[in-house]
């Protein structure tokens, strides 16, 4: 089950955070995005020669919290994506699938002409596609 | 669902976009519509950048994302490539079209039945006049270079060059 999802900016500012549980801890998941930034810059900048390779934009399992596993994506322009999850049989085709619609999802939200680049997304057109890509999230491995 | 616009289209609405800048909004203050022109630019690019760079890996250092805009993100602006890429790896690039498609419209009057002394000072006044012009079409894409690089993380400074139309080169000059 999904957890949160993020995106942070280039200067680690966040630009959407949204949680998807009814607890209402959002300042602890706040904080374990924070973190993953950490563990984003040490990926890109020390790659590890048996890991991924250098250039790809998916960065895998960032580190596993508590009961959480976060998953990381950074795009060309330095942006991040942070996925908390509960799950604890992720496929990685699962979560790369998800990036990949996320990523689709935040281009067409930046290409608004009134977005103002570096401000938080505010579209409700974004959240409803980021809450249809989470609630279909795992269902698809059905097939 | 992808909807598509003609190229016509486009190219009418950039010139209209130029000359009411230029004529109407800025009417004798050309440095500020070139600003604002460029602006325009520079968040087009920025937000094609983003789209464009979508489902491709990283890139290594600056030379990748010149040869990125070179290839991929000129062939979906102009579906072709920049014909000639020139660097001095100093942070210099020069990046030369031989046949720029927003310029291909635009006619060059020679004006060779005048050539007269007399009348010297009206022909480079009247060459000048219409560089000027020319070079207000071409903020627009000098700014799509700018916001392209510098979602890249590349700050830059980019300049047009028309000596020789319809061959165009923009100067990309890198911040170090």
């Amino acid at each position: 089950m999904i957890v949160c999802v993020a995106v942070v900016g280039h200067q680690n500012n966040p630009l959407y955070i949204q949680s998807f549980t009814e607890a209402d801890d959002a300042l602890k998941l706040h904080h374990i995005v924070h973190c993953s930034l950490d563990v984003v810059d040490e990926r890109v900048n020390n790659p590890k020669k048996s890991g991924p390779l250098l250039n790809e934009t998916f960065l895998g399992l960032l580190y596993p919290i508590e009961n959480f596993k976060v998953y990381g994506y950074l795009t060309n322009t330095k942006v991040k994506f942070i996925l908390v999850t509960t799950d604890l049989d992720v496929k990685d085709a699962d979560v790369r699938n998800f990036f990949r619609r996320f990523h689709a999802a935040y281009v067409d939200a930046v290409s608004n002409p009134f977005h103002v680049p570096g401000k938080k997304i505010t579209s409700r057109t974004f959240a409803e596609r980021v809450s249809t890509i989470v609630k279909s999230f795992g269902l698809t491995s059905a097939v | 669902m992808v909807r598509e616009v003609a190229e016509s289209c486009v190219d009418s609405l950039l010139t209209e976009m130029v000359a009411s800048y230029c004529n109407r909004f800025y009417a004798n203050k050309p440095e500020l519509a070139a600003r604002r022109i460029e602006a325009i630019g520079y968040q087009v690019g920025h937000q094609l950048s983003e789209r464009y760079t979508m489902e491709r890996p990283r890139f290594s250092d600056h030379l990748e994302a010149i040869k990125f805009i070179c290839k991929d993100f000129w062939t979906e602006l102009f579906k072709k490539q920049i014909d000639n890429l020139k660097t001095n790896h100093r942070g210099t690039f020069v990046l030369q079209d031989n046949k720029f498609p927003w310029l291909e419209r635009i006619s060059i009057d020679p004006s060779t039945d005048k050539v007269n002394s007399a009348e010297d000072d009206s022909l480079t006044t009247a060459e000048n006049k219409a560089a000027s012009t020319i070079s207000m079409h071409l903020y627009y894409p000098c700014g799509i270079i700018r916001g392209a690089l510098s979602n890249l993380g590349i700050t830059c400074a980019v300049t047009a060059d028309i000596s020789n139309l319809p061959a165009c080169s923009f100067v990309v000059r890198v911040k170090a």
